[in-house]
């Protein structure tokens, strides 16, 4: 069990961590989501005392630095190539159970179970990115340990690597261990964990399970495709709370608020011919995308469009709203953005 | 303590540059042993060459010193350049433990080394040496137990330079150019007249100050700068003293900043 404190990290004026608070708990694995930059490595960094920062977590009550070995509890890699190029993979491990008190003996043991027994004597400058992982978890169960804090460990992992972490990860927690993983993807989150902490810019967006995740950051929607649309379109608008849009192409209704089956019946007392009726879930990425959009860190700038494409503005809107005019005569109550020419509804 | 100390003996001797500088060092200084026990096998071995002999022309360029040291880069420096700082401190979180354990390992592995590396140019020297020079005589029985403390005190500078900088390259550039130029570029403008009030001063050079604990002569101007350095001892001491401020800082700023 990890509790985390109101953890807090400033670098210089910018707010790398803004006082999160979360519990990761024993016999699961919790997926730490967020886009590059959101403070993910950095708020691990401040559960392992390797930064210093505000807050505390706590390992079963305990801060890592007054656990005696903590290798032996707590297995940690934040970096996928933190070893000598020129120590071999079992030198690198030897050397840390070395310092946990740990049989070398074990080192042999992990390489076997993460499938490097055959590269144990090899230099690691030469491994793969995937190959690093491997190494890197192996490091992490060096001490056996009851909870593990991995940061990206599927970046580099083929697709078969990233089946077999899953596996293993889901394993190691079924056996009660407390699994914490950070990944930048949704995708690989939503294969391995059962509850998810995502943040974003450093602050908390959600915090509980996948499921839960998935309702409040997608909004499903029927598709309906029928020879009758604009009649069905007219009947749906009337429920309350309902909105609907018609695809241009091929005339299918997207409809959203309303439950599947609603449709249908609707369409059935309307005597609407129906050709297709389908539940539309947005995806966990839209997911993803829709809770941490406005979070990202480090956004792509969207390619421009030709030069003069900008919407004109409306007559009468004040061109700068920050002019600071000497005193605000009254105003009508024109609202620019109010009326969206050629928007849909 | 006792698992930071065995970390750092397998990290020490799992890495192929321990064995490279050390067995480079041990050859360079027998090398220049066996040079100079050659060239005066057929002369009566003064302790100045005795000197040079046993700790193998240490005065002039001391080889197995620098090379300890790089090895004492290596061993905070590394973490850095490698990043494997962070696994390391996953192991051992307590700092203060962990960099007193490195700088014990390195002091003790450059102590055994410097004792070996005279064993080894004695042995050589005594090849060619008749009845060979009184070790336990002045001033070669302190020359002997100097160089030990010589050749530590520049592995832990090493180590807290590593620390110092979180790096390899400046630690070795700081530890190559400040005896090099900066010394020698004080003491050479200590001779115009202008500036002839740092002379008092280069006592305190540290890097000079740590050549008199392997000297075999007193110190003559002869041309240089005019002024006296402390006693052996004493300018070991000086040399101590800046090792030990080096390390104190790099001890503080490692315990205080994010690894």
């Amino acid at each position: 069990m990890i509790t985390a404190r109101g953890l807090y990290k400033r670098y210089g004026a910018k707010v790398a961590v803004d006082h999160l608070s979360f519990e990761v708990r024993p016999g699961m694995v919790t997926g730490f989501l967020g886009p590059n930059g959101a403070g993910k490595s950095t708020t691990m960094r401040l559960m392992l005392d390797l930064d210093n920062g505000g807050g505390e977590t706590l390992f079963d009550g305990r801060k890592f630095g007054t656990i005696h070995h903590p290798m032996r509890e707590i297995g940690a890699v934040l970096e996928a190539k933190a070893f000598h190029p020129t120590r071999t993979a079992r030198n690198h491990l030897r050397m840390l159970a070395a310092g946990s008190g740990i049989p070398f003996s074990r080192a042999d043991e992990v390489l076997e179970f993460v499938g490097l027994s055959e590269v144990k004597t090899k230099k690691p400058k030469s491994f793969s990115l995937g190959m690093a992982q491997r190494l890197g978890l192996a490091q992490a169960l060096l001490g056996d340990p009851t909870t593990l804090i991995l940061d990206e460990p599927a970046n580099g992992l083929d697709p078969h690597g990233i089946h077999w972490l899953r596996d293993v990860l889901k394993s190691l927690a079924r056996e009660g261990r407390t699994i914490f993983v950070s990944s930048h993807l949704l995708s690989e989150m939503s294969l391995m964990a059962d509850q998810l902490v995502v943040i974003g810019r450093g602050t908390m967006i959600y915090n509980g399970d996948v499921d839960g995740f998935v309702q409040r950051f997608t909004q499903s929607s029927v598709l309906v495709r029928s020879p009758q649309a604009a009649q069905l379109a007219e009947v749906l608008r009337r429920v309350d709370g309902v909105a609907v849009s018609q695809a241009p192409q091929d005339g299918a209704l997207q409809v959203s608020g309303i439950a599947t089956a609603t449709v249908g019946e609707l369409a059935f007392q309307h005597n609407v011919m129906l050709h297709e009726l389908a539940t539309q879930t947005a995806s966990l990425e839209a997911a993803f995308m829709s809770a941490t959009g406005e979070s990202e860190e480090y956004v792509a700038r969207e390619l421009l469009g030709p030069p003069g494409g900008e919407p004109a503005l409306q007559p009468g809107a004040p061109a700068e709203p920050s002019a600071g005019p000497p005193a605000a005569p009254p105003v009508p109550p024109s609202q620019p953005g109010d009326t969206t020419p050629g928007g849909a509804e | 303590m006792s698992s930071a100390l065995r970390f750092e003996w397998v990290r020490l001797r799992t890495l192929r540059s321990t064995y490279w500088l050390i067995g480079l060092g041990l050859l360079l200084t027998a090398a220049i042993a066996f040079g100079v026990s050659f060239a005066t096998r057929n002369d009566i071995v003064t302790a100045e060459d005795a000197g040079i002999i046993v700790t193998g022309g240490a005065e002039l360029a001391p080889f197995l010193a620098i090379f300890l040291a790089i090895i004492g880069i290596f061993a905070t420096g590394h973490e850095y350049r490698h990043g494997t700082i962070q696994p390391t401190l996953t192991a051992i979180p307590q700092r203060s433990q962990l960099l007193l354990a490195k700088v014990l390992m390195v002091a003790l592995t450059a102590a055994v080394i410097a004792v070996v590396s005279m064993a080894i140019n004695i042995g050589i020297g005594s090849l060619y040496w008749g009845s060979g020079p009184d070790l336990g005589a002045e001033p070669l029985n302190e020359v002997l137990p100097g160089y030990v403390v010589f050749v530590v005190l520049y592995a832990v500078l090493g180590a807290a330079l590593g620390q110092l900088f979180r790096g390899v390259p400046s630690a070795l550039v700081i530890l190559l150019v400040t005896p090099l130029i900066v010394e020698t570029l004080i003491a050479a403008l200590s001779l115009w007249s202008a500036l002839d009030w740092l002379q008092p001063a280069l006592k305190f050079l540290p890097f000079s100050a740590g050549g008199r604990l392997i000297a075999t002569t007193p110190y003559e101007a002869s041309g240089g700068p005019e002024f006296d350095f402390f006693d052996r001892w004493a300018s070991g001491g000086v040399f101590a003293a800046f090792v030990a401020i080096i390390l104190v800082v790099a001890w503080s700023l490692f315990k205080k900043r994010d690894a």
